[in-house]
């Protein structure tokens, strides 16, 4: 469109009275002599220093903050490890504690047998008892260790039995040791 | 000028060979030396899976172990200190540590491997702290690797089926070594992962190069076994064999509705925690690898086969001579008589091998094969340890008249212990005989098989009244004055059950008079709920299915219900007639 607006006015001045003549005169353009405006440089060139030096100051304050949480991160994990262990640790002392051979012994030591005989049933309710409940006894005492592995007689000395009352003894009831 | 330009283009050619050599020749080596710089690769170890009883309690378990390793260039000076510390603290031989410490030309020893890692890091801190050296820099002699440490908390329960792992491979790899984590080693292990990122100083730096691919975790596998009845099974089972001294023997308990195998204990067996002081021979489940004549309870699938094929029925008269002549030699019976007049559930109830023989020639030609093979004989259960054992069955023409004869009151076929009880579980099932399983749920052995109980399927041996007939006659042998089991009884409860004596193969390949002697049963027997079986096996002579095996069935037996809290039904024992 803005190439065809201006073929009109070119055939313009054969056509035209004098009067839009000179007005066309005054209108048509002419070489102005440039106009030097020194804008201030100085407030640009800080305000550019400032946001460079803000952007390296942030980024390195970034960059340390992520290191710093790096570090923090290792010595959590580590933390995390080692309360991993010591979970474990506590943890299998328990399932020790828990072994069947030792809860058993226990039991024994406080005088009492896994029962091998018959229960009863106590019908809640009607309190009545049925089945063929029966105490459990001295008789059903089990085995509550396996016996060890074998070993071969050199590794399996005889038990010495020390017997007691006739070491040889002085006066004062030390042992005589000057024979 | 045109010298510049060949200037240019001779640099230029250096650069473009320099290029290829780079990019054509070896371009993978280059590009990983320049991410090794400053780079750490990790592997994330996977953490095996536990193997659970049926309660969740572990049995073998994974907790974060350490090697401890030495420089001796750096340890020979301060040797004898150190082999002291380690030797208190971790329980190691002090001449051998002393004697790694102080290797010649070495640079690298082995210290002591699998030490929970709690123990471990403290140790070595400790001697770090107090070795430092002139400057202060904390002792550099001794360093920590991961080792993962396999634990077995329950020890000798159960051992026979859970295994257990060797030491390590340098690189980590677990190495089983026998049982469950053998077979299910796979399973179990998982797969490692590996993490590579950049590091300075020992942090990782966050915006570096950062790859992880996570470790997949070896799945768990949970047992049917019941570790504390399984523990009682192991007692009863050692009471029972050392009292009668025996050789060994085997203890299963069976839940009758499920097949699953709440106990399964061998005698002699071993610590799964310090394996190394027991014989090799014991790192297995006898009751699977091991076969033998099961004897006098086979009769129960005799008698229950004959029932069902309308062969016969409980209250049939029967007359017993005391000798019976066949083909080869005379058949006995273990106690001397005259001529006995038997009910079928008579011969039963006393056991009498004459009697059976004579009630089998009923079948037609196969047809006692037939019934056993349906029962399991023959054919392994599958319960996902390795090395079981088929046992045999005679077929075609193994399977003469006096095998035929000798295989009706079980002689000359070879079962195992689970097969044995699985058949025996058929009738107190009401003639469904139910896969057994060691694994609940479903999981997958290194043979690429899934067993567990999700897998475990079912079929109809025998009728349902068949199997109720049949164990109507097992009641009578525990009856005082019926039967030769009356030790097997559990007061207030009605049982049902059947002895064996039995020839037994020895060492030599022949019978060589030794005997293994049996029980198998279920209880409450007119609304069974587990069946339980116990074998000795060689003990000493004289000793009988019902009173050595006997007694050990009725405590495990009467342990497993009161632990589930089975009531009695209250019903009375029945009576039918045992002679006529």
């Amino acid at each position: 469109m803005s190439s065809t607006a201006p073929q009109p006015r070119n055939r313009l001045p054969h056509a035209a009275p004098r009067i839009a003549q000179a007005a066309l005169q005054r209108a048509r353009l002419s070489v102005v002599p440039r106009r030097r405006s020194r804008a201030p440089r100085m407030p640009f060139v800080a305000f550019v220093s400032v946001i460079l030096l803000a952007g390296v100051i942030g980024l390195l304050l970034f960059n340390t903050s992520m290191q710093q949480a790096s570090f923090r991160e290792t010595a959590l994990e580590k933390q995390a490890t080692d309360l991993g262990v010591q979970q474990e640790a506590l943890e299998m002392d328990l399932q020790d504690l828990n072994n069947q051979e030792r809860v058993a012994a226990a039991a024994e030591k406080l005088g009492m047998v896994i029962p091998s005989t018959p229960a009863g049933v106590l019908h809640l309710g009607s309190g009545r008892i049925t089945g063929n409940p029966t105490p459990a006894s001295g008789a059903d005492r089990l085995p509550l260790r396996m016996p060890g592995p074998r070993k071969p007689a050199s590794l399996d000395p005889k038990q010495v039995t020390v017997k007691s009352g006739t070491a040889d003894t002085a006066a004062n009831g030390a042992p005589n040791r000057d024979r | 000028m045109q010298i510049g330009f060949l200037i240019i283009a001779m640099v230029l050619s250096v650069f473009a060979a320099r290029l290829v050599q780079l990019q054509g020749v070896d371009p993978r080596s280059y590009a990983q030396m320049a991410a090794a710089e400053g780079t750490q690769d990790v592997v994330l170890p996977a953490t095996r899976g536990e193997i659970v009883d049926r309660k969740g309690r572990p049995l073998a378990g994974s907790v974060d172990g350490r090697m401890i390793v030495a420089d001796p260039k750096v340890t020979s000076k301060v040797a004898p200190e150190l082999a002291t510390i380690l030797s208190d603290r971790l329980g190691i031989d002090y001449f051998e540590a002393l004697k790694r410490l102080r290797a010649e030309a070495s640079r690298f020893e082995y210290i002591a491997r699998q030490v929970p890692a709690s123990k471990a890091e403290k140790v070595v801190d400790e001697i770090r702290e107090k070795f430092k050296d002139e400057k202060g820099r904390p002792f550099a002699g001794l360093m920590t690797e991961r080792d993962p440490l396999r634990v077995y908390p329950s020890r000798t329960v159960a051992a026979n089926l859970v295994g257990f792992l060797g030491t390590p491979t340098n690189k980590g790899a677990a190495q089983p070594l026998a049982g469950l984590e053998t077979s299910f080693n796979r399973y179990l292990s998982g797969k490692d992962g590996e993490a590579r990122y950049t590091v300075g100083a020992g942090n990782q730096i966050p915006l570096g190069d950062n790859t992880i691919t996570p470790a997949v975790d070896g799945k768990s596998l949970q047992l049917t076994i019941d570790s504390d009845l399984q523990y009682y099974a192991q007692r009863v089972l050692q009471k029972t064999v050392v009292g009668a001294g025996g050789k060994s023997g085997i203890a299963v308990v069976v839940d009758t509705r499920t097949g699953e195998v709440l106990a399964l204990a061998d005698y002699p067996t071993y610590d799964a925690a310090d394996p190394y002081d027991y014989d090799k021979d014991l790192y297995k489940s006898s009751a699977l690898t091991d076969v033998y004549e099961p004897g006098s309870v086979e009769k129960v699938l005799t008698m229950s086969a004959l029932i069902d094929a309308g062969l016969a029925y409980k209250d049939q008269k029967f007359k017993v001579p005391g000798k019976l002549y066949r083909q080869d030699r005379p058949i006995g019976d273990y106690w001397d008589h005259g001529m006995l007049k038997l009910t079928l559930a008579g011969i039963l109830a006393k056991s009498s091998n004459i009697g059976t023989v004579l009630a089998a020639d009923q079948f037609k030609r196969g047809q006692l094969r037939q019934y056993l093979e349906r029962f399991g004989l023959g054919a392994r259960t599958g319960v996902g340890l390795g090395g079981e054992t088929k046992g045999i069955l005679p077929n075609g023409s193994d399977w003469t008249s006096q095998v035929g004869d000798r295989i009706a009151f079980g002689q000359s076929l070879s079962v195992n212990a689970l097969q044995m009880a699985a058949a025996v579980n058929t009738i107190a099932n009401g003639g469904v005989r139910i896969d057994p399983s060691l694994v609940k749920g479903s999981a997958t052995t290194d043979g690429g098989v899934a067993v567990g109980t999700d897998n475990a399927t079912s079929r109809r041996v025998i009728s349902e009244k068949a199997a109720h007939e049949t164990m109507l006659m097992m009641e009578r042998v525990v009856d005082p004055d019926a039967g030769v089991a009356p030790r097997a009884a559990i007061p207030g409860y009605r049982v049902a059950g059947k002895t064996g004596t039995a020839q037994r193969v020895g060492d030599n390949g022949g019978y060589d008079g030794s005997t293994t002697v049996s029980f198998a049963g279920f209880a409450p027997a007119d609304k069974p709920r587990f069946t339980v079986y116990v074998v000795v096996h060689s003990p000493r002579a004289g000793s009988g299915g019902g009173s050595t095996a006997g007694p050990a069935f009725a405590e495990l037996m009467s342990y497993t219900l009161r632990r589930y809290g089975v009531a009695p039904t209250g019903a009375k024992p029945n009576q039918t007639p045992v002679e006529w």
